[in-house]
This record gives C-alpha cells, structure tokens and sequence, in this order.
C-alpha cells in the first residue's frame, strides 16, 4: 500500500530561511531545552531585528496567554515562528490567527516527523509515526492514514480501511470472508 | 456583460482648476447600488473614436439616488479627461457600465489606512462614509497640490478631524511613508489610491517593514500610455490596423469585436485575450510571466515594433 497522495489541506512547510523582513519576530517554542531553540533565536535575530521568546511551560492555556499578551500590543511587521511537533504548530497558528495575524505573518518550522492522527470513527486524537495504515489505539479499527488535515485539530483524518467491514462490526478480515460467503 | 446604464448629469462643480466633478441620476428607474471601492465606467460619445475611462465612485454608497465622480484634468490626455472638463454640461445624458468593485475596504481589518496621492482621495469619501455608518477604525493620509488637486480637503478635515493626515506638496510637506508603515496595529489593512510612484513607495516599504501582500490593497486606475501602432488579426483572418493612440482594445470595439472588460487599465483580469504569434509589450499588473507567453490584456498592452499579433478572438 502505498502513502495517499498530497491534498488540497495538506500541509506544505515551506523554508523559513533566508527569514522574510519584519521590524520585530515572536519565536514561540514547544521545548525550551532543545538546540533548535538556540539556533532558532540566533538566525531570526540577524540583521538586528529584535527577537522575542515565548515557549511552552507544560500548559497550552497558559501560552496561548502570553502569545494573546503579546500580539494586543504588536504592530504590522510582526512575524511569528512556531518551532515544534505538527500539532503544536497548528494549535499555535490557530490561536495567533484569532488574535489577528494572517497567514503570510506564521511561520511554521516543523521539528519531528511525528503525525497527529484523528480516528473519525471514535473521535480519538493519537500521535503516530509516518505510515499508510495503523490501528487505532482506542477503537482497534486499521484505519488508513489520509493526507487530508485539519488546521484545527492539527491532524490528519484516519479512516476504517475496509469498506466491507465499517466501524462497529467485527474485524476487517473476518467480515469481508463472510460478505464473501454471502454473495456466493 | 451588464447593460450599460442611461443617466444625466445632475450638477456639474469646478472643485479646483483641475478637478470637475459630476453627479449622476437616473434617466429612468433606480441606479444600482455600489459598495465603497466601486467604479463605474463612463462611455464618452462624439470624441470621434471609442473613449470610455474607468472613475471611482465617490458618494455615499447607502445613498441611491445619485452617482457622483471627480475627474482631473490630466496634461497628457487622451481626450477623456477634456471631454468630460469641456463637453459635459448639466443636463447631457451619458452611459455608465454599472458599477463594479475591485478595491473594496477588507471587511475584517481592525484599522484601515488610507494613503491618498491628489486625485486619488476619491475612492476613499465612499470608504469614509460606509465606515462611519460601521463604525470602523481609520485614518487618511492624504498627499495633494494646495489649490489643484486639494479636492474636499475642507470636507474632510470636519469629518475626521484628527484622523485626517494633510500634506500640502506646495508647502514642502511630506508623506513620511516609513513613519506611517512601522507604527500601525496589527489588524490594519492599506490602501493607497494614487499616481503611480506612490503606491510602488508605498508597497515597496510596507514589504521592507514586513507588511505581508494580504494587508495591502492599491487601485491605479490610469488610462492606457499609448505607443507605437501595431496590427492585430483575428481568428477569421481580419486584420486590425491599431494607432498609437488607441488601446487594443478600443480598436477591437470599433471593429464590433466586443471583450469584456471591468478597469481598462490592466489590473482586473477581465479581458484576458489569448494570442499565438507577434511580440506583445506587456503593460498590465494582472498576467504572471508564465501567462503573458500566450495571453495579453488588450486594455494596456500592445505589439512591437509595429508588428502582428494574431489574436484567438
């Protein structure tokens, strides 16, 4: 099986260096510790545009505070990066979008290959690693990994993989043996 | 394309020694309504070839009773802005191609900022009136000629008092672009309406000072520059013999080859034309490169070098 093609949704992360002008850049980070936070502050800092650092302490609502705090007072010319896993990204980018920056002001630098996955039978949100096909770790359903992505869960969409055994009924290949049965 | 509307000219004022302005009702029924940002073109009869000039609609746009425009006189006319100074009178009946919007203020901008460059002010009394009746944040920065191009400076002072930024260029006053640009709210949108050495200042700061494309919005509406003559031939194997003086695409409507058309002045899309051979001047501020090898807007563009350019029209 292969990986479902790229849509419309999916992301497309594009590169943030050389870094677009701006008068002053807000770097929100998921983990302070890590080198990339460094590197981060010190490439967006060339040129002598003033750089300003918010990271993650653990809670998402005391964040989205500071980035909230931030932004009321910031001026046009404002450019925000967003350095960490695919779903903080876009739960950041959600955030700052509804405190009033555009799209063309968030920069998104993606720091693990780690995917967001939403079970769209039982609801359930789980990280997962690059692959085609999983099983969903609440309902048990094999679900195929689409590469449509919702910006507002910051995840993609995992769907029953078999047509001829829909969520709630037995597992896949038992129930195709017996529609089989059936028709013959 | 729509009908073209029938009105008569209400009133006419000389606002300064080079600024006219008319006011439009209806010959018959209602006029249609009009967003702020809107334009209308007006069709020009008797100038002895086809004339018609894109201008900004400046009334109240709640109001329906009337249509009202301003028109400088411009140097290096083609005719259309004299035609319109020293043809029109009160009472002549004109036709308009209804209004069409292509500079609408953003409806979720928190703060709108207006640059104005002289005859440039007149989207922006329709945008001042919609956002007083909304309630919307804003501020003019307008850049004129004391007694030339001052149009409604005194109207405008009352209304907006402190919002409203003057710079006399008789007086030696400067719009300080960069000032304006790097202290501006984050929810502002731009809009300038100007010559167009204004809004390339000013788009070109705002992209230094990190402004992204969404926040800035320009309308240049200008007549097309004329140039050499050229030919155009038709899918039907008819050629066109195009003056210097006339668009393509006023040469295409003399013919009865009508396109449709919304700015004539290479920025809405509308008479995007596609073409097969002849090397085409590209004027307009519409096509990417990878579009101009094949397609031109007549409204601006024109041959080279008095060449052929075979039209899949």
């Amino acid at each position: 099986m292969t990986t479902a093609a790229a849509m419309l949704s999916t992301p497309v992360y594009r590169p943030v260096l050389p870094p677009l002008p701006a008068q002053h850049r807000l770097l929100v980070v998921q983990h302070l510790a890590l080198p990339e936070t460094a590197y981060w502050q010190q490439q967006l800092g060339e040129e002598g545009v003033p750089v300003s650092l918010i990271s993650l302490n653990g809670d998402m609502e005391q964040l989205f505070g500071s980035l909230q705090q931030r932004l009321s007072q910031a001026r046009v010319g404002t450019r925000l990066y967003i350095c960490g896993d695919e779903s903080f990204l876009w739960k950041v980018h959600q955030q700052a979008r509804q405190c009033g920056l555009l799209n063309g002001e968030i920069e998104l630098i993606r720091t693990a290959d780690s995917r967001e996955l939403y079970c769209v039978h039982c609801s359930t949100l789980q990280t997962i690693e690059p692959a085609p096909l999983v099983h969903c770790r609440q309902c048990g359903l094999q679900l195929m990994v689409r590469e449509h992505f919702s910006q507002r869960l910051g995840a993609y969409m995992g769907v029953c993989n078999d047509p001829f055994a829909p969520y709630g009924e037995a597992p896949a290949t038992v129930a195709s043996t017996s529609l089989e049965e059936q028709a013959s | 394309m729509s009908e073209l509307l029938d009105v008569r000219v209400a009133s006419v004022r000389q606002l300064t020694p080079l600024v006219r302005e008319f006011t439009f009702e209806a010959v018959s029924g209602e006029l249609p309504g009009f967003s702020a940002g809107s334009h209308v073109q007006v069709h020009m009869p008797g100038t002895g070839r086809p004339l018609c000039n894109a201008y900004s609609l400046l009334s109240d746009p709640l109001q329906r009773q009337y249509y009202r425009i301003a028109v400088r006189l411009q140097e290096q006319s083609r005719g259309g802005s004299r035609f319109m100074h020293e043809q029109v009178k009160e009472g002549d009946v004109l036709r308009l191609s209804p209004p069409a919007n292509l500079f609408a203020p953003h409806s979720r901008a928190g703060h709108h900022l207006m640059i104005a460059g002289g005859i440039g002010i007149t989207p922006f009394m329709a945008y001042i009136a919609a956002l007083e009746q909304r309630g919307g944040s804003m501020e003019l920065h307008y850049a004129y000629r004391s007694g030339l191009t001052d149009t409604y400076l005194e109207e405008l002072a009352a209304r907006l008092g402190a919002a409203l930024h003057p710079y006399d260029g008789r007086a030696g006053q400067r719009l300080n672009i960069r000032q304006v640009l790097s202290d501006q709210p984050l929810g502002t949108h731009v809009y300038i309406c100007g010559p167009d050495s204004l809004i390339s200042d000013v788009c070109q700061t705002a992209d230094a000072l990190g402004w992204p494309a969404e926040r800035i919005h320009w309308e240049a509406f200008a007549a097309p520059e004329p140039g050499e003559p050229f030919v155009a031939e038709l899918a039907d194997g008819r050629t066109l013999a195009v003056p210097g003086d006339y668009s393509l695409l006023e040469a295409l409507e003399q013919a009865g080859v009508p396109v449709p058309n919304l700015c004539r002045g290479g920025v809405c899309g509308q008479c995007m034309t596609p073409y097969s051979a002849g090397e085409v001047d590209h004027r307009d501020l519409y096509l990417s490169d990878s579009e101009r090898a094949d397609h031109l807007m007549p409204c601006v563009s024109r041959g080279k070098g008095g060449c052929t350019v075979k039209l899949a029209l």
